[in-house]
């Protein structure tokens, strides 16, 4: 007996072992969010000049996913596809980050400028 | 030496241990172990899966804010060494430990009881639905026919009418063809 495979059990997504290299790794929700999605940085990142690395010399590229595309008609399905839509659902809500993992863990949140002075405990016996 | 803070299940990480990944923007991401770092290379939101503090805290199993994690800080300004400072502040650490043990067993029995009332609730309704609805079975009754069962009887034909000669009233399956 054969195995019986079923349809439908990869989710647009193919390949997971060589996307999840770190190597591999393109760019992060909390970068998209934070820095592509500014409008003066989306600006550039639409209107690049001509690179002969890229897919499509680098000219249909969309922000939200990171992704180049060989055509305008190709990059203008992929803004109608459920990939797409999928990726704006979860930009919608604030991206995790190194603080929020820190602030998790119950550090708090008074990070780069930390005070020289001795912490004052007492009001910690009070409590 | 400085314990860092796991990115994914943020866990501590002590010197030695876990791996670093450093991002091409120069932020270093700590894992405590490779399930966090897999996870992480997997690209999911530690605030949608559930064992991490990230979503403990999201979703409100966990206390997140309070006083006593007000201590706890990322000093990047080294203190002078100072016996006294030292005692105080392993005091200190014990007693504020402990103050959050039961400020926090406090805020998981309440999150108990609610959780409890609801089941019970929920049971209940559920019975009541049950009664209401279940269908009722009725006892079968043995009936008394009134006309006594015919019985089959075996009727005996004697050896001798079986005659070897004529089976079947002559329509026998013999090998004469008429």
């Amino acid at each position: 007996m054969g195995r019986l495979r079923r349809s439908r059990t990869h989710h647009a997504q193919r390949d997971v072992h060589r996307a999840s290299r770190t190597r591999a790794r393109t760019r992060d929700l909390d970068q998209i969010q934070m820095i592509d999605l500014d409008p003066k940085n989306r600006a550039k990142l639409e209107a690049q000049p001509l690179d002969f690395e890229r897919p499509g010399l680098g000219q249909h590229y969309c922000v939200e996913c990171a992704k180049y595309y060989e055509t305008d008609t190709a990059l203008k399905s992929h803004w109608k596809s459920k990939v797409h839509k999928r990726r704006l659902k979860e930009l919608r809500e604030p991206a995790y980050t190194i603080q929020e993992s820190e602030f998790a863990a119950g550090l708090s949140t008074q990070g780069r400028q930390g005070t020289a002075t001795a912490p004052q405990w007492e009001g910690a016996y009070s409590v | 030496m400085r314990i860092e803070k796991c990115y994914f299940c943020s866990k501590s990480v002590y010197p030695g241990h876990g791996i670093g990944f450093v991002r091409n923007d120069a932020k270093m991401f700590r894992f405590c172990t490779s399930k966090c770092h897999k996870n992480f290379k997997m690209k999911r939101n530690p605030r949608k899966v559930k064992w991490t503090k990230a979503f403990r805290k999201a979703v409100g199993r966990e206390m997140s804010i309070d006083p006593t994690y007000g201590f706890e800080k990322r000093r990047n300004i080294p203190v002078r060494y100072d016996r006294e400072l030292v005692q105080t502040t392993v005091k200190a650490m014990k007693r504020i430990a402990e103050i959050r043990q039961k400020r926090e067993h406090f805020i998981w029995r309440a999150r108990m009881r609610v959780a409890k009332d609801k089941l019970t609730a929920h049971r209940k309704k559920k019975r009541q639905l049950e009664k209401a609805t279940s269908v009722k079975l009725i006892e079968p009754v043995a009936m008394e026919s009134e006309e006594p069962e015919r019985i089959r009887e075996k009727v005996k034909v004697s050896a001798k009418s079986r005659s070897a000669l004529i089976p079947g009233e002559g329509r026998s399956m013999g090998m004469d063809i008429d």
